[in-house]
């Protein structure tokens, strides 16, 4: 569909919607209190019936609404059970009561894809997290709240500031991506876009969880949906504001205990002498304990948060606006080398244009600056401090040598100073984010509702990245700089500058038609259409000669660098497009009689341009079936108020892939996976060349996953007790994956192909317990749980596929991770051990292993053939929990209110990847445990040391595999709250509060942290990875 | 109320209108062409000359790829050890040093699947020879020499090949798609053998003598490889006769000066024949294809550790791996100008020079204290990544290999002709005693060891030596040599498990 038809298509679209209607109203005004405590409710929504004029209680609780005689309010609140109260004629005071206790997490709305569907009428598999408990967190990332407390999905969250994390929906489904599709307000976004919005503008998150309310979203629903609904605004209601403000302090919570310097150069001597060397630190009486590398890296850092908003409305419109500002410096290197910073400009408005024409307009403006270090491997910041050397001192002592700090003269290449490599990190990364959406509802008949949305992502970056000329050490490989300042040879500073841009829009139409039939079978339905479309491009630039090799010159403007025949890479630049295209219908049946019997049937067709010719379109259909047994006549229990059966059954899918052809490439060098280059050089004058550079799969389709799901809601003891578990089975078949192929057939990159299947069972459970004691302190418990079994059940066409991953150096390019018929997916994959060699005797008696000494491990001769060789290498590891727990308890009392909510995950094992292992490199301090001598240790964690590692102690085994399992306390809170007793008070309540986050974590993990975040076959494997924060914040939180 | 009805009967047929109408325009929404990338698909190429001279150009790439086939060559024999940081440094050298080595083996995976790209990509040319994808016939004036240049690099791919694995698959006729993955057997090495002569054959004919710009395959290049190929078959007669006339066409000489054509200065010089091209003038910085750009990986390899000394200097530090044995430096005779050019002893001369003020780490693992001179990394001739940028060429044929391979093929002929064996082989040793006094004068199997025991003299650390020990029969000079096993490497393991092939035996 081209631009032209789309505007208009869109022209219709508006003329059949403002078609007027009118009809008589009058005025009705009341107020709205709590029946047990009488004190009023502001926020209350007030609702007439079967329309979509509503108003909301200001804060006195009071509310106006335009409605005609006879006609029904509807009042909710969340947390309290809805009321509806027929009109007799115009009133003044009403005054409505409503009740606490009952049906507390039953009279939910949840939003369900293109509508909404109350909790109780819900047959599939949701999971929910309110805007109250995002409060109380104060999240940076929207994610970290679904942590613990959305059952059924895993969050392993990062260190870095403002980092994506692992976000898994019921297991580990595909190997080619497991983000869940994000939908904001109706429009579709990714996990990457959750960090533009800000936790203080949201009302609920609903994570739907299984086929029946994921395969409405049909080819994106495959890895979960994750719908968030931002605040609106609330029509004739006085203005509410509130202020958030809080100021936090954030600091590492264990360092990782390597050598100090005696230890170091002794142990240094150790495998030097051991290996024939000579002696490298004669005098190990004058080192001293040198520097801790980890404590000058870590920094303590700031963060801070607030906004704020303003929500109320008029007659015929409602606004939500709010503005809001966060800063959050990292722990490695501090503010000025790491951190993420947003501010937040949002929008929600609604007018009601005519009685029945309704438009809705969100816009939220973001704008993200962020700075980052390197992570993540050996040589990173982090790897580098538990690396180096150190004897090595802080300053630089050494007169007639460049730079701040210390320099080794045993480490000579890839090992730095920490301190160094920080000083030589210049970047930023700007951007600014528009989002939001254009939306008409229009009432076309009694209970039809059609409604038309445009929703829209824009985005522009910005980064600049400056590398100045370095000196490492006067006889350091890596220097770019020499001793005297000037660049070595060949060697140039340089700054690079990408821009990004992109924009992306679906435009959705769908028709809502609820009806009765007989008074008790009631239906809602829903069928619409959808496009969209991604869309983006990138340019950058690359200059070298930065004047004065300085940060503060470098720009691509002040640089001087041009290119030479000598040196084609003093200015260099490229530009990139990319696009997306898809295209889908849908609708949707719910039905229920009289409350009793639940039915819903989904149906989704997409189209997309990434598939082969051969498969353009997919179908995706899932139903599901509910059985309230509480409302049966013969039900019949003081115990159980609330029972509910459910079951669901259905397919969706994943489109995690680009469209295929046989393409040429053209050029010279190849930075793709299989490095396919291309050209030559005669005489030194280098030609481009071309190649095939691309195959082609017509028969390329979607990833269809089927999902079975059962579960029960139960509520007991006066709805005190709620319990909500799932049970889950998913399949899928024709996983996106590159096979396994001949290596004969060159390095032109192997296209992706469905083959393979995985199959993931679970079960989530959700406990909630709620007890007032004493009618003053009020507790509230949720408890999560959440576990999932993954299994990869096919790769390539004979199960051979084994893809490799979880890279990292050590000596020698190791890698752990596997994805591997028969396994779970990105398992750690090595060599089991089995203790030391004592002499060599056992040497001999053991299977052959080469270059074996005694002090040397002992590896498992898996296959029993005598010989410890590649075969012999299997599973050593997980790095998935077997289950994670949250548990959320919060207690308040008069104005007090605490929270403190505890995560969990078992079973997660870590593979510590972080050590170079070079000979001159810093060690763990697990090595002081090594084995001396005949019976001095049988560890295999503790080898003999020596710098000729010939029987490759070093090579992937259980050796460095940890238990990674841990017990988070995430959040403590303290609030108190006063209340405006005086009218004439100048706010309604101010609540100042107390907050640790990760205030406390057991652990028997010896790394920094073992919550390790990555794709699927890079979780877990700790290189070093940037460990979160414990922050001690403290805040206040207005209400005018 | 009939108005009513005509208003949301109007309503409802406006909305109808407008599903239809969105679903006909949909089909084209999710329809795909590459041109809205931006990209060019093999329909669109090969419609010019240039196409063709472009693709060309990239069938030379893989030959910059097979770059470690010059240190195994000598890694795998009595010519050097793996060195290396430690045991478990470079495993994959340090296995084949050992004789240990096994069908996981990366550097032998690379060396496999480069050769193969580069005859999928030769194949690829020689399939669209005739007509283009598109059926159209594209002639250009020298379009047949190009095609010598193709045919050569196939017939070098795979003899390379047949060198390291014996029998390998065989296919010519065009590049292989994914279908086609295990579809293949292993071809017997004399069919193999056979194709490539068939290569050579026509690339003699379509090859001119000169070619303007160096690097560039020529007649002679085609006639040498030819003539070795020969000669790894025990062809004698046919080798000789091949290999004289490159020696008879006066083209190439043997410099005075050993030591000059390994320098910079001295690449493409009057006495190669054959060199893999390298340059630093396109840095490259792939540390997950260190073997894929356009510069020497295997000269960091030979560096000196942590090497430092004053501005004058001339070498640059690397990673103490393929260092010479001293079983090689002392296989020199006294006054054999060729040994200080192959082996640095760097104790003599840090002690001959002390004015660089040379300090260096010791070689961790494997020390020999002597270092491959030939290819020693040296200042200023890297860029950007500097461990991926060397510009030096690998000396692949040189004139002094194509005389000692005539004067074997004259002593092994038939009807043998050692007065020429000597006359070649006494050559290439005046020039290394630059006298006459070293002349050999034996004939019949003695001259032959006199020939072979030069080859490893003259072509030390050129990747040459395992080869020529395997193909006459003297592994066993090889520590840990197996026969009948080590002869050849083993398959990537990767080929036996997804392509089906059979495993070496011994492996």
């Amino acid at each position: 569909m081209n631009p032209k038809l789309l505007k208009w298509a869109f022209a219709v679209m508006l003329l059949v919607f403002t078609l007027p209607s009118f009809a008589q109203k009058t005025p009705v005004s009341g107020r709205v209190q709590n029946k047990q405590s009488g004190e009023v409710l502001s926020g209350a929504t007030v609702t007439v019936k079967g329309t979509n004029v509503s108003a909301v209680t200001d804060s006195k609780g009071k509310f106006t609404i335009n409605a005609q005689p006879g006609s029904v309010l509807v009042i909710t609140y969340a947390g309290m059970a809805q009321q509806e109260l027929t009109l007799a004629g115009q009133a003044s005071d009403l005054v409505v009561k409503l009740d606490e206790s009952a049906e507390t997490t039953l009279s939910n709305v949840v939003v369900v894809g293109y509508g909404t569907q109350r909790i109780t009428k819900v047959s599939g598999a949701i999971a929910t997290v309110k805007g109250a408990d995002i409060e109380k967190l104060r999240p940076v990332r929207t994610e970290e709240a679904l942590q613990g407390r959305a059952s059924g999905v895993n969050v392993i969250q990062p260190g870095t500031p403002g980092a994506k994390p692992t976000v898994l929906v019921r297991g580990i489904p595909s190997f080619s991506g497991t983000d869940p599709v994000v939908i904001i307000d109706g429009v579709p976004q990714t996990l990457t876009d959750l960090n533009s919005i800000a936790p203080t503008d949201i009302e609920s998150i609903n994570v739907l969880k299984d086929a029946a309310t994921s395969a409405i979203y049909g080819v994106r629903g495959g890895n979960g949906v994750i719908v968030v609904t931002t605040r609106s605004g609330r029509k004739s209601s006085k203005t509410d504001i509130s202020l958030n403000a809080s100021y936090g302090l954030q600091e590492v919570i264990n360092t990782v205990g390597v050598l100090n310097a005696t230890e170091y150069a002794a142990m240094i001597n150790e495998g030097s002498t051991v290996s024939g060397g000579p002696v490298v630190f004669p005098d190990l009486s004058t080192i001293g304990v040198g520097t801790n590398w980890q404590n000058e890296v870590f920094k303590r850092a700031p963060m801070q948060s607030h906004t704020v908003s303003a929500r109320g409305g008029a007659e015929r419109m409602g606004y939500f606006l709010s503005v809001g500002y966060m800063n959050q410096g990292g722990i490695v290197g501090g503010i000025d080398k790491s951190k993420f910073s947003r501010g937040n400009f949002t929008a929600n408005l609604n007018f009601d244009l005519t009685s029945k024409l309704k438009f809705i307009l969100n816009t939220t403006g973001v704008i993200l600056d962020g700075r980052g270090i390197q992570e993540n491997s050996f040589n990173s910041v982090l790897g580098s401090a538990l690396n180096f050397d150190p004897t090595v001192s802080v300053a630089n002592t050494v007169a007639g040598t460049p730079g701040k700090y210390g320099f080794s003269n045993l480490l000579l290449s890839e090992v730095f100073n920490p301190l160094t490599k920080l000083e030589n990190t210049y970047n930023k990364n700007t951007g600014s984010k528009l989002y939001g959406k254009f939306e008409l509802q229009y009432s076309l008949m009694k209970n039809l509702q059609v409604t038309s949305r445009f929703g829209y992502t824009k985005y522009d970056g910005n980064a600049k990245s400056f590398t100045p000329l370095a000196f490492y050490g006067p006889n350091n490989i890596d220097n770019s700089m020499n001793a005297d300042g000037s660049a070595v040879a060949g060697r140039h500073n340089s700054v690079s500058h990408e821009k990004v841009s992109n924009f992306n829009y679906t435009w959705e139409s769908f028709a809502n038609y609820n009806f009765e039939i007989g008074g008790k079978s009631r239906f809602e339905t829903v069928a619409g259409f959808a496009m969209a479309k991604v869309s983006g491009n990138a340019a950058g630039a690359t200059r070298q000669d930065v004047p004065f090799n300085s940060w503060e010159f470098a720009d691509f403007t002040a640089a001087t660098g041009n290119n030479t025949a000598a040196n084609t890479n003093a200015l260099s630049g490229y530009y990139y497009q990319y696009f997306r295209r898809n295209v889908s219908g849908f609708g949707r049946v719910n039905y229920d009689y009289d409350n009793r019997y639940l039915l819903s049937g989904t149906i989704r067709r997409d189209g997309s341009y990434a598939f082969g010719t051969q498969n353009k379109y997919a179908n995706f259909i899932s139903g599901s079936a509910g059985w309230v047994v509480s409302n049966e006549r013969f039900f019949n229990s003081k115990l159980i108020n609330y029972l509910k059966l459910r079951a669901s059954y259905g397919t969706t899918g994943n489109e995690n892939v680009d469209p295929q052809f046989v393409g040429i490439v053209n050029g010279g060098p190849s930075y793709g996976p299989t490095a396919n280059s291309n050209g030559y050089n005669f005489n030194n004058v280098f030609y481009a060349g071309s190649t095939v550079g691309s195959a082609a799969n017509d028969a390329l389709r979607w990833e269809k996953q089927l999902q079975m799901n059962a579960g029960l809601d139960i509520s007991l003891f006066k709805n005190a007790l709620n319990i909500s578990a799932d049970y889950f089975q998913k399949e899928v078949d024709g996983l996106l994956f590159t096979p396994s192929a001949s290596l004969y057939l060159g390095t032109v990159p192997i296209p992706t192909s469905n083959i393979g299947s995985t199959r993931s069972t679970g079960i989530d459970l959700t406990i909630t317990y709620n007890q007032t004691i004493a009618k003053k302190v009020k507790l509230n418990n949720a408890f999560t749980f959440t576990t999932a079994k993954n299994e990869v059940t096919a790769t390539n066409s004979d199960g051979t596929a084994k893809i490799m991953g979880g890279y990292y150096f050590n000596g020698q390019s190791q890698s752990v991770t596997v994805f591997e018929k028969g396994h779970t997916p990105g398992y750690f994959y090595g060599y089991k051990t089995n203790g030391l060699f004592q002499n060599a005797a056992e040497i001999a008696a053991s299977a052959t292993q080469a270059g074996a000494v005694p002090g040397d491990i002992r590896f498992v001769d898996m296959n029993k053939d005598g010989i410890i060789n590649a075969q012999d290498m299997t599973k050593i590891g997980d790095p998935f929990p077997s289950f994670t727990l949250g548990w959320n308890f919060s207690m308040e009392w008069g104005g007090f209110d605490f929270t403190a909510f505890t995560y969990a995950s078992i079973g997660n094992d870590v593979y510590r990847a972080y050590e170079r292992n070079a000979n001159f490199t810093n060690k763990d301090r697990s090595v002081l445990a090594r084995w001396t001598g005949e019976g001095t240790t049988n560890d295999a964690r503790y080898p003999r040391f020596t710098f000729v590692d010939a029987n490759s102690n070093i090579r992937v085994s259980d050796r460095f595999v940890e238990d990674g399992s841990f017990i988070k306390i995430k959040n403590l809170q303290l609030g108190y709250t006063f209340k405006s007793r005086m009218q004439k008070s100048w706010f309604s309540s101010f609540r100042i509060y107390a907050q640790a986050r990760n205030a406390f974590v057991f652990t028997k993990y010896t790394g920094f942290d073992p919550e390790i975040a990555g794709g699927i076959l890079d979780t877990g494997v700790d290189r070093g990875s940037y460990p979160q924060p414990r922050t001690y914040t403290v805040g206040i939180d207005i209400k005018l | 109320m009939i108005a009513i009805m005509k208003t949301t009967s109007f309503k409802l047929l406006g909305l109808s209108a407008l599903v239809l109408f969105m679903f006909s325009s949909c089909k084209k929404w999710v329809d795909y062409n590459p041109r809205e990338d931006f990209r060019i698909t093999e329909l669109d190429y090969l419609r010019s000359e240039s196409d063709y001279r472009t693709m060309a150009v990239s069938v030379y790439t893989p030959l910059q790829w097979l770059n470690q086939a010059v240190p195994v060559g000598d890694i795998a024999s009595d010519n050097a050890v793996s060195g290396g940081e430690n045991a478990s440094d470079v495993l994959s050298l340090q296995q084949i040093d050992d004789m240990t080595h096994t069908p996981v083996n990366s550097t032998l995976t690379e060396l496999w699947q480069a050769a193969y790209e580069g005859i999928n990509r030769a194949n690829y040319l020689h399939q669209y020879k005739d007509k283009n994808l598109a059926g159209e016939t594209v002639t250009f004036a020298g379009k047949e020499a190009l095609y010598g240049e193709i045919y050569f690099l196939r017939a070098y791919y795979y003899f390379h090949l047949v060198k390291f694995f014996g029998d390998v698959p065989l296919f010519t006729e065009k590049r292989l798609g994914l279908g086609e993955s295990a579809s293949l057997t292993r071809s017997p090495k004399a069919d193999v053998y056979a194709q490539i002569e068939r290569d050579l054959t026509a690339a003699i004919t379509a090859l001119p003598a000169i070619q303007v710009q160096k690097g560039r395959i020529t007649k002679y290049a085609a006639q040498a490889l030819l003539g070795k190929v020969l000669l790894y078959q025990r062809k004698y007669e046919a080798a000789a006769t091949v290999l004289e006339s490159v020696i008879t066409a006066n083209a190439f000489s043997l410099v005075t000066d050993f030591g000059s054509m390994f320098l910079e200065s001295g690449e493409n010089g009057p006495e190669s024949i054959f060199e893999i091209q390298y340059t630093n003038t396109s840095p490259y910085y792939n540390w997950g294809g260190v073997t894929r750009g356009q510069g020497n990986y295997a000269i960091q390899q030979c560096g000196i550790r942590g090497l430092n000394g004053s501005a004058d200097m001339p070498y640059a530090a690397g990673w103490s791996t393929n260092l010479p044995s001293q079983n090689l430096a002392n296989a020199y005779a006294a006054g054999d100008q060729r040994k200080a050019v192959t082996v640095l002893d760097i104790e003599a001369y840090k002690t001959a020079n002390p004015s660089f003020g040379i300090t260096y780490q010791v070689a961790p693992y494997k020390n020999t204290g002597l270092y491959n001179q030939k290819y020693l990394p040296r200042k200023g001739q890297t860029s950007g990544q500097i461990e991926l940028n060397y510009l030096n060429n690998q000396r692949i044929i040189r004139y002094a290999d194509v005389l000692l391979m005539a004067a074997e093929a004259y002593n092994r002929s038939a009807t043998a002709n050692d007065t020429k064996a000597q006359a070649y082989l006494n050559l290439v040793r005046q020039r290394a005693f630059r006298d006459n006094l070293h002349n050999i004068t034996s004939t019949g199997n003695t001259l032959y060891q006199a020939i072979l025991d030069e080859r490893r003299l003259e072509l030390a650390m050129e990747g040459e030596r395992f080869f020529d020990l395997v193909r006459t029969g003297q592994g066993s000079k090889i520590t840990g040599f197996t026969a009948n096993k080590h002869e050849v490497f083993p398959i990537p393991q990767q080929e036996v498990l997804v392509s089906n092939l059979t495993q070496n035996s011994g492996y």
